[in-house]
């Protein structure tokens, strides 16, 4: 791993390296011995963690009582949850035949109408027909 | 009176009406009994819901749109969703608190996107939000940092700020927050990755 490597892998899995897939562990541990970049890399990045950690905004307590009691409000006065129609309900107990996902069971269905639709073309009688033809065929054929 | 109470209707009314007594919510019941509860018309299992979820709701709508009062109207809006939807929650696809995410993420990537070239209208707010430090200059240069991390946050793209917002959920895994997204985990890393670039292109020596 060079020190592009080690950047690129920083941003992606973020500076706590205890996390990282194993090889990729490994080879930035070697890699931040041996080199200053690297480690200045490291820093920034956990510079950048912990600033986020820190300074990413919360929720104060009267807010989040606020939202409470907002949608315990809202929900008092809200109509009960209708059950769902005949589609979804339908596409729920169908979803267990569709283990690749709905596009896959859609092309296998679309095939299968069209090989059932289609109308079976007619074998010629005569494998070799064509090759009689020929000039030179004669009694080959 | 004692002859009336011979008749065959006069004990009728004499006990007061037998009301059904309410079955009692267990508080540790997992999400999705609640919601099958709530499914069924339990407004107090869908509160205990709320309770349980809401401020980490609220949280990730903050940290996408970065103004508090949108943030609460977001937040509501979700469980309100939520709630509309109940009956027809489904757990063996996905787990409550991962649709409960992916609703508010929507939703708050979808206002981010329909103000987009307004200013942040709460930036100076969010700077206030946490506690303050220990004196006024303390307060004051933390309060600066905050602000200067919300602006860098404004320029990121909504998709970028929302991984961000998720990356930093305690008890959210990679998967958990991937599938918020809906894409896959190491899609989820390239919105980090190019995130945190520009983050630090922003935030450059501050």
């Amino acid at each position: 791993m060079n020190t592009k490597q080690f950047a690129r892998a920083l941003d992606r899995h973020g500076p706590v390296m205890a996390g990282w897939p194993e090889t990729e562990r490994a080879a930035a541990a070697t890699l931040l011995a041996g080199s200053a970049e690297a480690r200045g890399l490291l820093q920034a990045a956990l510079a950048l963690d912990a600033r986020l950690q820190r300074d990413l905004p919360q929720p104060d307590a009267a807010a989040v009582a606020r939202l409470q009691a907002g949608i315990a409000r809202r929900i008092a006065r809200a109509p009960l949850p209708s059950p769902p129609g005949p589609l979804p309900r339908l596409l729920a107990l169908l979803r267990p035949a569709a283990p690749a996902g709905w596009g896959a069971l859609a092309t296998m269905a679309t095939c299968a109408l069209w090989l059932s639709l289609s109308p079976p073309r007619a074998a010629p009688e005569d494998p070799f027909g064509p090759l009689q033809t020929l000039p030179l065929a004669g009694d080959l054929f | 009176m004692p002859m009336l109470l011979t008749l065959p209707f006069a004990r009728l009314p004499l006990e007061a009406p037998r009301c059904a007594p309410r079955p009692m919510i267990d508080p540790a019941a997992d999400d999705a009994a609640l919601m099958a509860l709530a499914g069924a018309g339990d407004r107090a299992a869908f509160n205990l819901l709320v309770g349980r979820h809401g401020e980490r709701a609220l949280r990730l709508a903050l940290r996408i749109l970065g103004d508090a009062a949108e943030a609460e109207e977001v937040a509501q809006e979700a469980f309100l969703r939520a709630w509309q939807a109940a009956a027809g929650f489904d757990p063996g696809r996905a787990r409550f608190t991962t649709w409960l995410h992916r609703i508010v993420v929507n939703l708050a990537i979808d206002r981010t996107r329909r103000r987009a070239g307004a200013p942040m209208a709460g930036l100076d707010a969010v700077a206030e939000l946490a506690d303050p430090g220990p004196g006024p200059e303390a307060a004051a240069s933390a309060a600066e940092s905050r602000a200067a991390l919300a602006a860098a946050l404004e320029g990121l793209p909504p998709r970028q700020r929302a991984a961000i917002a998720l990356a930093y959920e305690q008890e959210l895994s990679g998967a958990e927050a991937a599938a918020v997204l809906k894409v896959s985990e190491r899609a989820l890393e390239g919105l980090l990755r190019r995130a945190r670039l520009l983050l630090r292109s922003r935030l450059g020596g501050q």
